[in-house]
């Protein structure tokens, strides 16, 4: 999964315009993530990459480059 | 002989928690988002000195009314529940008194939650083809809203008290193919134990400790994803059966969010997934009866056809089974 489709899935997790993100921002200040909206991105990253997430390491994913990383996008890209 | 599922009914107590109701206590939180998301729009809560032995008991009542079998012909007596009257004694053994039945009979307490239906088919099969019985009535009841933090939103959007009453016969007929009860497929993972757990009143907590409920929501929600559909798949191994083959599927009302990412995560038509959650929420180890008391209710079941049934969650535990529907 690259960057760009990474932010996408939060982005429709969240309800928010394409191209909100820009994958430095701490999960605490994005309107509407909650127990429910960490549900719907697991839900959507088990679609698109078929890979269950750990509800508890997302849980514990302070910002959103830690969810990042989660879905194995590369430090480098990050700071791209 | 063989064992098969002969009729089911449920009871769900009086009182009621509806989204409005929640609304007024949680007045920040979308509860139109939660509805949509859970799919429930009302719970069933107990009344205060309400247990789950009375409201299995109104279960199993309701089962007797139909007059499909009479107290004093049970000759065993399981119970599902993880709100027993008291550690001890047994709660089934309270409940074979209050509903008349034998004293020559075998009744035990066994405590699970989700997948609970689904193992007492299991034990009830076993009993019945060893010829330890010949008439089972499976009871699940469960009163998890007496764990609940009043704060808690999350949990208490999703779970309703109810129970369900299962009487599981002998037969001397096997269906055309296969068996009326199974094959199943079983799951256990300890590792979950702490992402739905009340921690107080069991022998390694204090007793009079007083504790809530506590969910781990998403951890769950990945558990499922992963052991359901190899539930699922290993449960089409075993039957040789493929998805298109069965005619429904009956898995644990978790919530509709849970259930409707699964369905199309396995590849399961929307008409052969059926669903009763709505009108009473997540009760547990009744949920799969529930659902297949409202589906055989509205005439949607033919005898004969195959029914799969998926219970998990609390543990971690889970089971999946294929059922014939007797009629």
């Amino acid at each position: 999964m690259t960057r760009h489709e990474a932010l996408q899935l939060l982005e429709q997790t969240l309800e928010m315009e394409p191209c909100t993100l820009v994958g430095n921002e701490r999960l605490r200040d994005l309107p509407g993530w909650d127990s429910m909206s960490t549900l719907a991105f697991i839900s959507l990253v088990d679609k698109k990459a078929r890979t269950p997430l750990s509800g508890a390491r997302v849980a514990r994913c302070k910002t959103v480059a830690e969810l990042l990383e989660l879905l194995g996008i590369p430090p480098a890209e990050r700071a791209a | 002989m063989f064992a098969a599922i002969r009729a089911v009914a449920y009871h769900l107590p009086s009182n009621t928690v509806s989204n409005e109701d929640l609304a007024r206590d949680f007045p920040d939180w979308s509860l139109q988002k939660v509805a949509a998301k859970t799919g429930i729009d009302c719970r069933h809560l107990a009344a205060s000195d309400e247990c789950a032995s009375d409201l299995a008991e109104a279960a199993a009542r309701k089962l007797f009314a139909t007059g499909i079998v009479a107290p004093e012909q049970i000759d065993y007596l399981l119970f599902c529940t993880q709100s027993p009257d008291h550690p001890l004694p047994t709660t089934a053994c309270l409940l074979q008194h209050r509903l008349g039945l034998p004293t020559e009979i075998g009744a035990l307490d066994f405590n699970l939650g989700c997948s609970g239906f689904v193992y007492g088919l299991g034990l009830a099969k076993g009993l019945i083809e060893t010829a330890q019985a010949s008439r089972v009535l499976l009871l699940t009841g469960e009163t998890y809203s007496k764990f609940l933090d009043p704060n808690d939103r999350g949990v208490r959007t999703i779970f309703g008290d109810g129970a369900a009453a299962a009487l599981i016969e002998a037969r001397r007929d096997a269906p055309e193919t296969g068996d009326w009860i199974g094959p199943f497929v079983y799951g256990t993972d300890g590792r979950g134990k702490d992402n739905l757990i009340v921690q107080a009143g069991g022998a390694r907590s204090h007793w009079a400790a007083a504790d809530y409920l506590y969910m781990n929501g998403p951890e769950i929600f990945s558990f499922t994803l992963d052991s359901v559909p190899r539930a699922i798949e290993t449960l089409l191994k075993r039957t040789g059966l493929s998805i298109d083959t069965i005619d429904y599927f009956v898995f644990h009302q978790a919530n509709i969010f849970m259930l409707e990412h699964l369905r199309q995560k396995i590849g399961i038509a929307a008409e052969k997934f059926l669903m009763a959650m709505r009108h009473c929420g997540n009760t547990v180890s009744s949920t799969i009866p529930i659902v297949l008391n409202e589906a055989s209710r509205q005439g949607r079941f033919q005898p004969g056809q195959r029914i799969a049934l998926v219970g998990f969650g609390v543990g971690y535990s889970w089971a999946a089974t294929l059922i014939r529907w007797a009629g």
